[in-house]
């Protein structure tokens, strides 16, 4: 017995760590991305653009997701100005097409259009298009943790791969430590890492379908002084949904 | 008057009774536009109000139907005189005594525009009625698109419904082989397409068979019985092929079409494009078109060359073509443009600088001024009058 406690005293010493368990950069955002591990959801949300001068354009779409987030549908309800334009995103977002119902026609983008602004809000196509973005584009680096937003939190310095396909040179993320939901995250200019250009913050967190779940979004634009704020009025994981949903024929349904 | 009262009565008719079923989705849009040319010292204005009035019904996953209603009105400048925009050469043809025969009338129209049910089988789409029929990866130009054609001014305005009978059959998640028929008054007229659509890699294609007549015009000659000039109803028949996807960050995209002709001779249509989007939220696209009905030397444009373009019935006057476009986000609510087409063939060029602004959630004020700079006879000639457009659109 007394030689069995020994060994184990000596297997405890001989591995560093053991007793901190304290997790690296790249074990946090693993967590991070478990969180999106779910196969399929459906979300229903809408988005409110604040622009510089204060006025405010809403937006409501529904959304469905499969595959952590691999395949993606986005179909616009409100305004009526929009009503019917749908986005369907594949492969994490790089095969995107675009329908028009007044033309009925789809347009086939380039995942260069992923900059682009969603209804001219502060969201881009690549923020909405999670994937697992944040551990194939980025490497993660664990800072000192800090309180955010009234929660302790793990800080993470996420940094673009040489073969990262993401328009953002570098990421500054806080994360919940009892959730791991990525509370604030702080996007940097493509070209220039010190450039601060946009911060997201989540709030209103809910636990759906056993998932804590961010229920409000604000994206800030620091550059332009603007603010899209996205507020999920419907959420539900792991909801059936054949592959025929994310086809060209779907999108024009 | 009483055609217009008519219509009123009926649209009313309609959305009370519509109304009462909850299935039945009503929108649509208000717009006014005002559009000016400067022409012979004078700056021609025409005004247009139109009302679209769409209605939806999707009574279950597997049915569903659409139309929509247009309603449009013309004030001001409604008679143009086409030889007011063409060239000396090109007037000169016109036959002694029939120079007031090539007059551009606008007048108060109202039309069913769409009107198609849409079955959805385990294995297929059905839709039958008048219904919108795009095709190509074109921007502003589409050789494919036999049905359409689009103003290199405004490329993205709605096009008319077709009467047709459209079979979309899935093959698996990456393919759709698509039949078309749009009927005419025999069956030999009527018009057939067949198109497979499918998806490789990061890039879709398709390989497209299409038999239409070809209702083109003969502007010398009038036809009394109809009122008319005299129509020369063409067979074609065109095999084409388009495909759009990424190349080295670059959107790319392109598409051929070959028309084999009854009595004319036979031509081909080429467009390809690229575009990217800057970090910076710039857009940027270029697109090239050649059609080689168009002709390479502008001295031999004729009075037939121009009024086929004029009146949408070719796509282009001149055989080698360059649209150029950039779009900025100046604000959240303000996109400013600037657009150039480009004819390779004669040198001449229209610049269109654009503006889309959004007043409110469902106002938005489209703008553009369209600057001709070619000497007289070319494509895009002074003569052809300066001007602009402004349209403010309501949804409802």
């Amino acid at each position: 017995m007394k030689r069995t406690m020994l060994l184990g005293l000596i297997v405890l010493l001989l591995t560093p760590g053991l007793f901190s368990q304290e997790l690296t950069g790249e074990d946090i955002i693993l967590k991070v991305n478990d969180l999106f591990n779910f196969d399929t959801s459906y979300s229903k949300a809408k988005m409110t653009i604040v622009t510089t001068s204060g006025q405010k354009r809403t937006f409501i779409s529904e959304s469905w997701s499969k595959n952590k987030g691999e395949k993606n549908l986005v179909r616009y309800l409100e305004p009526r100005r929009v009503k019917g334009q749908a986005v369907l995103m594949l492969n994490n977002a790089d095969d995107i097409w675009m329908y028009f119902p007044r033309t009925q026609r789809v347009r086939k983008l380039a995942s260069h259009a992923k900059k682009q602004k969603m209804q001219g809000s502060d969201f881009s196509y690549e923020d909405m298009g999670s994937g697992d973005a944040f551990i194939n584009d980025f490497s993660s680096k664990k800072l000192k943790d800090e309180k955010m937003e009234g929660y302790n939190c793990y800080k993470l310095e996420l940094t673009r791969k040489p073969d990262g396909d993401v328009s953002y040179s570098r990421l500054i993320m806080w994360v919940i430590k009892e959730n791991f939901v990525p509370v604030v995250i702080d996007y940097y200019d493509e070209d220039d890492p010190a450039l601060w250009q946009k911060r997201m913050v989540e709030s209103d967190i809910r636990i759906i379908d056993g998932i804590p779940t961010a229920m409000k979004m604000v994206m800030i634009n620091k550059n332009d002084n603007t603010q899209t704020e996205m507020e999920f009025l419907e959420v539900k994981y792991n909801v059936p949904l054949d592959d025929k949903v994310f086809t060209e024929r779907e999108l024009k349904k | 008057m009483k055609k217009g009262i008519n219509f009123l009565v009926f649209l009313l008719f309609s959305f009370s009774s519509l109304l009462a079923q909850d299935s039945v989705d009503i929108f649509g849009y208000f717009e006014s536009q005002a559009m000016g040319t400067a022409v012979n010292n004078e700056f021609l204005m025409l005004y247009s109000n139109k009302l679209r009035v769409d209605l939806k019904s999707s009574s279950s996953d597997k049915v569903s139907f659409a139309a929509n209603f247009d309603y449009i009105t013309y004030h001001g400048q409604t008679r143009w005189n086409i030889l007011d925009f063409l060239p000396s050469d090109a007037v000169a043809e016109v036959p002694p005594g029939m120079e007031a025969f090539y007059v551009l009338s606008f007048e108060n129209r109202h039309f069913l525009d769409n009107a198609y049910i849409k079955l959805s089988f385990k294995h297929f789409d059905l839709t039958v009625g008048k219904q919108q029929i795009s095709l190509g990866t074109g921007y502003v130009w589409n050789p494919m698109d036999v049905f359409n054609i689009k103003d290199v001014l405004d490329p993205t305005y709605e096009q008319p419904g077709h009467n047709a009978i459209r079979l979309d059959v899935p093959l698996g998640s990456m393919y759709t082989v698509t039949a078309l028929l749009s009927p005419e008054d025999n069956w030999g007229n009527s018009a057939k397409l067949i198109q497979l659509k499918g998806r490789i890699s990061h890039f879709d294609y398709s390989l497209t068979a299409i038999e239409k007549i070809w209702r083109f015009h003969d502007y010398m000659r009038f036809d009394l019985d109809n009122m008319n000039f005299l129509e020369l109803p063409e067979r074609r028949k065109i095999l084409g092929a388009s495909t759009a996807g990424e190349l080295l960050g670059l959107g790319v995209w392109a598409e051929y079409a070959y028309s084999w002709m009854e009595v004319s001779e036979d031509f081909y249509e080429l467009v390809v494009g690229t575009d990217y989007t800057f970090d910076f939220q710039t857009y940027l696209m270029i697109e090239y078109y050649r059609n080689t009905l168009g002709k390479t030397d502008y001295t031999q444009y004729n009075l037939n060359d121009w009024m086929r373009f004029l009146a949408t019935e070719q796509k282009a006057i001149s055989r080698d073509q360059i649209y150029l476009f950039i779009q900025h986000p100046a604000t959240d609510l303000l996109n400013i443009g600037l657009s150039t087409i480009y004819s390779l063939s004669d040198s001449s060029f229209a610049l269109v600088p654009t503006l889309n602004y959004s007043f409110s959630d469902n106002v938005e004020i489209f703008a553009y001024l369209n600057l001709n700079f070619g000497s007289e006879g070319k494509a895009f000639s002074r003569k052809m009058g300066n001007g602009g457009l402004i349209r403010v659109r309501v949804y409802f």
